[in-house]
């Protein structure tokens, strides 16, 4: 299954956009288009710990953009029959012409979802409803179909809807939840230091600071002290 | 494929570091530019005299040695008040425009680096005021006091037959407190009445130097300073990384201003004044050695890679015993084989660390194979090196009178020549001295050049071997020992193109 | 760019154009637009940047795409490249057949294209041209073997084509979230051997005589050397956010 690897799981959600334009109040003049204003939102969100991701349980990294358009690839570059093209161009400028790229253009544009989750992607999903609903309705408000979403569950099928299997999911760091992997950073970050301190020390006074160290940092108590997440200052 | 360069056409120190050469006394001069034509004037007064990359000897196709050198180099606002035409100026690389001053975050030069505790003449550069803008710089290395002193006044003859075209800036630091000296001088370290190749820290410097295709002198040199092949042996870097308008190791011409005659042979350097804190150096060398194991001058060797003594490599010595023996060897061995022993190494038998620690100097500013982690992981080894290599230059200034002091006249002028500023300086600054991520160490820095502060206390962990009974050495609040005092990024451009630079005939289109 | 405005010293313009090309980002306008609103940087959360790049392939080419990733994964020499590189948090390829953009509601226009889309999303460390490199100098075949079948693909040597490409076709980030922004790929990674390790050492030897824990402890951070990093914030993008402000 393309989309996971281990309990890392790549989700990859394309929303269409309505088209049309938020009134600006006053009637005069164009307003802000639904998408951009998609994007004025997410422009707008906390950052860091602050960000309204940080509340969704599981969540490793994430991202999201608006999807205006694709493009027009004006760039050279090789092509596969272009050897070919050239040389039925010596017998009609129709094919330099159909060896140049196509203009394609989307007739809607997608808010863009693109997440690395650990473990069930609907239970994910509906973690993120109950953490941040409104902010996802703020966001995917103007979304074609969002108005069937009422609760967790059809938030989790609509984004089901909305999904695009990975052809590749690369994990380079791992699979591990997030509490664990926060709590590996917090014990990587407070070991180093306990171990810079104390060295030198005499084997009995060693062991007992060590003992204190264990107890201030709870290793095996994923609820015990440890980074928080998007915790961004030490 | 032996590549040969134009070497009358490149400045000679492109090629050759001087001070190698038994020129052990440099002064260097900065101009301000007041009016293009009389300074275009200047410019090719001086250039009749710009000692060039060709062989010294007596030879065919050699020059006599001089008793002095000259070169020259440009900064941008320089090059504007040469009024090079404005198509050739806007293709020079966005860092190079900016300068160095303006590019202090991504370098680090904060706090005791920042630019307002520079020397008065970087301080005052590129501010307010445009006469006080660094436009151009002129060495003179010279093989004694004398032949210093008279080839400066030959420079201060040129310019008053300038008659006010060029203006020589003040505002260098020197000895006793002086603020205003109007050169920067520099000479080797001396013990004893005789010229040592080090620094003020003790350590020997000057080793290591890039080899590069086309570059001249002995083809064994390439062992330990060109790239590392996957077969083990050893092969030139690409000529590009180190000239404008050559190959280069992505296969292409560096990013060049126009007409190519402006740019090709030429390159950029990067100046830069570096203060030692001897005092704090030695104190914190004593604090942290006391409980270490090896003893001071092996932790010495820990911060740097190389013992300070004889700059011995920490991979070929990594102890004490290894490295008496190291030194009886070197001291029966002939002058190649010597170059050899301190420069023909590699990482290969150290991917731990253990005997040059991951934060080293050496191990930071070129890494050789040490970042595939995993052999044969990479199309060549030294894939994440090869593109970050830097030409060295420069010399020690001022003398040490109180080693227990920081404040006295005593650091080094570090000049480093690459294609790209961008990609080579500043990536090896910012990523490799002041940040550890590519060597497994988070955010450690590297111990001797790194810009150690408060409010994120510096540690570094000097590695131990992993089938021994030892653990790894922790160095804490390590402090800041080197200090930028100023600097900029200057293009020394070849010698035709100084020559035209001279008549104003630059034309891009 | 206007050569006079470095003169004019706008130190406003500069220090984003600094920070762009400190980091490679792709957009002057867009970086510029950021730091006017006081922002930081769009792309970067911490230590990690968010690359997003949209393609045209040929609609017949996703098969052998996806047969070429199925293959890439399976050869051991790619996925040691990128392994070692370990530049990568997580980094994905998504294709995008021409009619498979989601349909949600019958009102929606259906999408008429000529070309399906390759999307590659990579959360990575260091600078954009670092990345972009390291792939170029590392694994320059493996790189050609993902890219290879999509419109106008240059090569990834030489590199400035294969730069250009890539910026061509980045697509800026809106909102980017990083759940531990000080911490890098390899800070993930060995935060994990550490705590494993830490926990195992305190089982087998917590309790044992002081001298054997000694010994015991001195072998416990011989075998951390590479893991005792500090971590904290990202120096680059923290003293250029203070530069914002000059």
């Amino acid at each position: 299954m393309a989309n996971t690897s281990g309990n890392a799981y790549a989700l990859t959600c394309l929303s269409p956009i309505r088209k049309g334009c938020i009134e600006d109040g006053s009637g005069v003049g164009t307003g802000t288009a639904y998408s951009d204003d998609v994007r004025h939102r997410l422009q707008t969100w906390g950052l860091l710990e602050h960000s309204p991701m940080a509340k969704v349980p599981q969540t490793y990294l994430c991202r999201y953009f608006v999807l205006d358009d694709v493009y027009y690839q004006s760039l050279s570059g090789p092509d596969f029959f272009s050897t070919m093209y050239d040389i039925l161009s010596f017998f009609s400028d129709r094919f330099r012409e159909m060896a140049l790229p196509r203009e394609d253009h989307l007739k809607s544009k997608y808010l863009v979802f693109s997440c690395n989750l650990h473990g069930d992607v609907d239970a994910y999903l509906r973690g993120m409803w109950h953490a941040i609903e409104e902010d996802i309705r703020r966001i995917w408000g103007y979304c074609y179909g969002f108005e069937q979403v009422r609760d967790a569950d059809s938030f989790a099928a609509y984004v089901r809807k909305c999904q695009l299997k990975a052809s590749l999911f690369f994990v380079g760091s791992n699979d591990d939840p997030l509490p664990e992997q926060l709590k590996a950073l917090y014990l990587k970050q407070e070991f180093s230091r306990f171990a810079v301190e104390h060295q030198g020390l005499p084997a009995t006074e060693l062991q007992q600071a060590y003992r204190a160290f264990m107890q201030r940092v709870q290793p095996l108590n994923l609820a015990g002290p440890s980074w928080q997440p998007g915790q961004s200052t030490p | 494929m032996t590549k040969q360069l134009d070497l009358p056409d490149i400045q000679g120190n492109v090629v050759r570091a001087y001070g190698r050469f038994n020129f052990p006394f440099a002064r260097y001069v900065f101009f301000n530019i007041r009016d293009g034509r009389r300074g275009r004037a200047f410019v090719g007064a001086v250039t009749e005299q710009v000692t060039t990359a060709q062989r010294w000897g007596l030879g065919p196709d050699e020059i006599p040695k001089p008793p002095s050198t000259v070169n020259v180099a440009f900064t941008y606002p320089g090059m504007k008040a040469l009024e090079l035409p404005r198509a050739s100026l806007v293709g020079f690389p966005m860092e190079f425009i900016m300068g160095m001053k303006k590019r202090k975050d991504i370098l680090g030069d904060d706090l005791q680096s920042a630019p307002e505790r520079w020397d008065p003449v970087w301080r005052d550069s590129r501010e307010h005021d445009r006469h006080k803008d660094v436009h151009m710089w002129i060495s003179i290395n010279g093989q004694s006091k004398a032949d210093v002193e008279q080839r400066y006044e030959w420079l201060q003859q040129l310019v008053a037959h300038s008659a006010g075209g060029v203006a020589i800036l003040s505002g260098h630091r020197g000895d006793d407190g002086a603020e205003h000296l109007p050169f920067q001088d520099l000479h080797v370290v001396f013990e004893n009445g005789k010229p040592t190749p080090k620094e003020h820290f003790g350590y020997t410097d000057g080793i290591g130097d890039p080899v590069f295709e086309g570059l001249p002198g002995n083809p064994e040199r390439v062992t330990g300073r060109g790239k590392q092949m996957k077969d083990g042996s050893w092969a030139p870097l690409a000529t590009g990384e180190f000239l404008l308008g050559h190959r280069d190791e992505a296969d292409e011409y560096p990013i060049a201003p126009s007409p190519q005659l402006l740019s090709r042979n030429g390159t950029f350097m990067v100046y830069r004044k570096l203060h030692e804190n001897v005092g704090t150096f030695n104190a914190f060398l004593d604090r942290a050695s006391r409980n270490y194991p090896g003893g001071k001058e092996l932790l010495a060797a820990k911060f740097v890679g190389r013992w300070r003594d004889n700059g011995a490599p920490l991979v070929s010595a990594p102890d004490a015993a290894s490295k008496a023996a190291w030194d009886e060897k070197f001291a029966q061995a002939d002058r190649r084989e010597r170059d050899r022993m301190l420069s023909g190494f590699t990482y290969d038998n150290d991917m731990q660390g253990a005997k040059c620690p991951f934060s080293a100097h050496l191990r930071r500013i070129n890494p050789r194979a040490a970042l595939e982690f995993t052999p044969d992981a990479f199309n060549t080894p030294g894939a994440l090196t090869n593109r970050r290599r830097l030409i060295r230059r420069g010399l020690p200034y001022g003398e040490v009178k109180d080693p227990t002091r920081d404040d006295g006249n005593h650091g080094i002028v570090i000049m480093m020549l690459n294609a790209s500023i961008l990609r080579q300086f500043e990536f090896v600054q910012q990523q490799w001295i002041n940040y550890g991520n590519d060597f497994k160490a988070a955010n450690d820095k590297e111990i001797i050049l790194g810009n150690h502060n408060d409010q994120y206390p510096s540690k570094a962990v000097i590695q131990s071997d992993p089938d021994g009974d030892g653990a790894p050495y922790f160095l804490a609040n390590i402090p800041r020992m080197v200090e930028t005092r100023g600097g900029d990024y200057f293009f020394i451009p070849s010698m035709t193109a100084l020559r035209m630079i001279a008549k104003g005939i630059v034309d891009p289109t | 760019m206007d050569v006079s405005l470095v003169e004019d010293g706008e130190e406003a313009r500069f220090s984003g154009m600094q920070i762009a090309l400190s980091l490679g980002a792709c957009c002057y306008k867009e970086i510029l637009s950021h730091c006017n609103k006081g922002r930081s940087m769009s792309n970067i959360a911490g230590k990690a940047y968010a690359m997003n790049v949209i393609t045209p392939v040929r609609g017949y080419m996703t098969w052998i795409n996806k047969l070429i990733f199925w293959v890439a994964l399976k050869k051991p020499s790619t996925l040691k490249g990128l392994i070692t590189l370990s530049l990568i948090h997580y980094a994905r390829w998504v294709i995008i057949g021409r009619k498979q953009f989601p349909h949600l509601a019958e009102d929606q226009p259906k999408e008429d294209l000529h070309y399906a889309y390759m999307l590659f999303f990579s959360n990575f460390n260091g600078s954009w041209a670092q990345y972009v490199d390291s792939f170029t100098f590392a694994i320059p075949a493996g790189l050609d073997l993902f890219w290879k079948w999509n419109i106008r693909y240059p090569k990834s040597v030489p590199l400035t084509s294969f730069h250009s490409y890539i910026q061509f076709n980045q697509i800026q980030t809106d909102h980017y979230y990083n759940a531990y922004p000080m911490a890098s790929a390899n800070d993930v990674k060995s935060a994990k051997a550490l705590k494993a390790a830490l926990i195992d050492f305190d089982a087998r030897h917590g309790d044992a005589p002081p001298d054997e824990f000694l010994k015991q402890y001195n072998g416990l951070l011989r075998s951390l050397q590479h893991d005792l990093g500090t971590m904290q914030p990202l120096p680059i993008v923290s003293l250029a956010a203070q530069a914002r402000g000059d």
